[in-house]
């Protein structure tokens, strides 16, 4: 019985890889576009006379942010082909994938990191510059800390996100679970197949769920 | 030492601008307690902001023991504000910390050693009687116990300032008395001078020594305590002092006034001691014909002479309007509420 199931470790595996290895790329680069968006706003963390400056920065980031984050997720697939080629040598497979889908998940966790850090009690960043606070102490000791429910919150769905988008990721080569579904229950017509496939991936949306509803909980001492 | 010079701030909004700080000069002294009171709106956090340079002055100076804070650089603005501690009304602390890494936060900002400034942190939570609280997380914690954490938190760096935005304003009067207790015994221990924010007359009374009153964004009288309290000269003040004498807050009562008298006319008439010895108010009624009724009444005699508010109601139908004229004529001061 579970030997039949052996071909699914294959495509599990490609799914866990396409949705992880974006994963981790999004949140290291999303945090850090995130951070840059919110701290050159208008909330008084960053003192410096160059206020111009700043303000196009945040425009900037904030206008590529809200691009990327609306253009659907295929079309930014064929669109990096070019720089897929160049970073990974190759246009086709999974690892082919992990470019365009880090790029579609990047903005939106940068998203999500602003809107975490806009719910930080302004009251609390203040206080943190009147007791002496520069502008890394108050990303890393206050805005980070005092968001972190939301932050863990945003990389669940984050991941969730991805799990989705990596079935798109089939269309060049990229396998996974969503494909196999796609492949067995739309060209082959074994729903058998295909039902397995789609169970395994909403076991794995409801794991990411559960895991990031926990350890939310867990850090909020609200 | 504290010294304001004709200091200025002015906010830009889209269609208006507001003068918050205008032209004010103080001096506050080493080790006072200085007061500083208005109403909502008059300048008073944006003065105190000003101070720990949260805002920056667009003309005058701020001299803090002979330096100009408006002039120093961000860096070393950060480093003299560990000299300038803060708290606030709703507490700001951080909820993601214990009371005993709160407590450590600012030490933690100066790059003190781990075990050094926890040793400072538990010692200064002893100091404000929060021993048996270090490990839970202000969440779990009363306003007074949130204030006490926030102020251990200002002193754990040993500043020579401390500023108090409405510290006690969230605080029920109970809680309220034993913060003040608490910065009257910090200020005489630690040699601290303490700038005091508040609205309330009262928490000025109770332990400041000097004070200033302000009014759209100008100090409109500065003076000690006791001179303020026996003489006052402006109009404000002798409202503020008002609400002290009588423990009822003015705004309050008018509105609670209002609501019981919806209809009709509520006038306030404020009595100073030049009018407050002759029957006025009831020559005057007779004068015009119109009944009054007089709904709420305090006067307090101080050393400069009587001082009163009183609220009449007069019915929906009567014509008030030379009542109004003969009162004025009296120099009452009269407004209809
Ligand atoms: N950041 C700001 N931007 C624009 N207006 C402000 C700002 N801060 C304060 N004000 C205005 O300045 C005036 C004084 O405010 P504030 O200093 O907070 O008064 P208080 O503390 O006495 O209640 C108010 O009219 C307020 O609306
Ligand atoms: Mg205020």
């Amino acid at each position: 019985m579970l030997e039949e199931l052996n071909y699914l470790i294959e495509p599990l595996y490609e799914t866990l890889f396409l949705t992880f290895v974006p994963l981790i790329l999004a949140v290291i680069l999303g945090a850090l576009i995130g951070t840059i968006i919110f701290i050159s706003g208008d909330n008084g963390i960053l003192d410096v006379e160059e206020k111009s400056f700043l303000k196009t920065v945040h425009v900037v980031f904030d206008a590529l942010v809200n691009i990327f984050r609306s253009v659907p997720y295929l079309i930014l697939l064929i669109w990096l082909l070019p720089i897929t080629r160049f970073l990974v040598g190759s246009t086709i497979g999974t690892n082919a994938a992990v470019p365009s889908l880090t790029l579609s998940a990047t903005p939106f966790f940068a998203r999500m990191v602003v809107i975490a850090f806009t719910e930080v009690d302004k009251g609390t960043i203040e206080a943190s510059k009147a007791l002496g606070a520069g502008t890394l102490d108050i990303i890393f000791k206050v805005l980070i800390p005092e968001s972190l429910p939301a932050l863990i919150s945003s990389i669940a769905v984050t991941a969730i996100n991805l799990v989705s988008y990596s079935t798109m990721a089939g269309a060049i080569g990229a396998g996974g679970l969503g494909f196999e579904a796609y492949q067995y229950g739309l060209i082959r017509q074994d729903p058998p197949r295909m039902l397995m496939a789609t169970g395994i991936i909403i076991v794995i949306v409801f794991i990411i769920q559960i895991v990031g509803d926990v350890l939310s909980k867990y850090v909020d001492k609200r | 030492m504290i010294e304001l010079k004709n200091v200025c701030k002015t906010y830009h909004s889209k269609d208006q601008e507001i003068k918050a700080v205008e032209n004010v000069s103080l001096t506050i002294k080493d080790h006072e307690i200085f007061g500083i009171v208005g109403y909502s709106g008059a300048g008073k956090s944006t003065l105190i902001r000003l101070i720990n340079g949260l805002e920056k002055v667009d003309a005058g100076e701020i001299i803090i023991d002979g330096e100009d804070i408006c002039k120093l650089s961000e860096r070393n603005l950060r480093q003299k504000r560990q000299e300038i501690a803060m708290i606030f009304q709703h507490f700001n602390l951080l909820w993601s910390r214990t009371v005993l890494e709160n407590i450590a936060f600012p030490l933690e900002i100066a790059k003190v050693h781990k075990e050094e400034r926890l040793a400072k942190a538990r010692e200064m939570a002893i100091q404000v009687g929060l021993e048996d609280k270090l490990n839970v997380y202000p969440s779990s914690l009363s306003g007074g116990q949130k204030q006490r954490v926030a102020i251990a938190r200002a002193l754990v760096l040993n500043p020579k300032i401390l500023l108090c935005d409405e510290a006690t304003s969230a605080l029920d009067p109970k809680t309220t008395e034993d913060i003040l207790d608490l910065l009257k015994a910090i200020n005489r221990k630690y040699h601290l001078t303490i700038v005091m924010i508040t609205h309330q007359m009262e928490t000025v009374q109770k332990i400041c020594h000097r004070l200033a009153v302000m009014k759209e964004g100008k100090v409109v009288e500065s003076d000690t305590v006791d001179n303020i309290f026996t003489s006052p000269s402006h109009p404000v003040t002798k409202e503020l002092i008002q609400t002290v004498d009588t423990g009822v807050d003015v705004i309050k009562l008018a509105k609670e006034l209002k609501n019981k008298y919806p209809d009709g006319h509520l006038l306030r008439v404020t009595f100073d001691n030049e009018n407050s010895e002759k029957p006025i108010l009831f020559e005057v009624a007779k004068k015009v014909d119109v009944p009054i009724n007089i709904v709420s009444a305090n006067i307090k005699n101080t050393q400069a002479g009587a001082l009163g508010v009183m609220y009449i109601h007069i019915e929906e139908r009567q014509d008030i309007a030379m009542l109004l004229e003969e009162l004025n004529k009296n120099d009452v001061v009269v407004e209809v509420v």
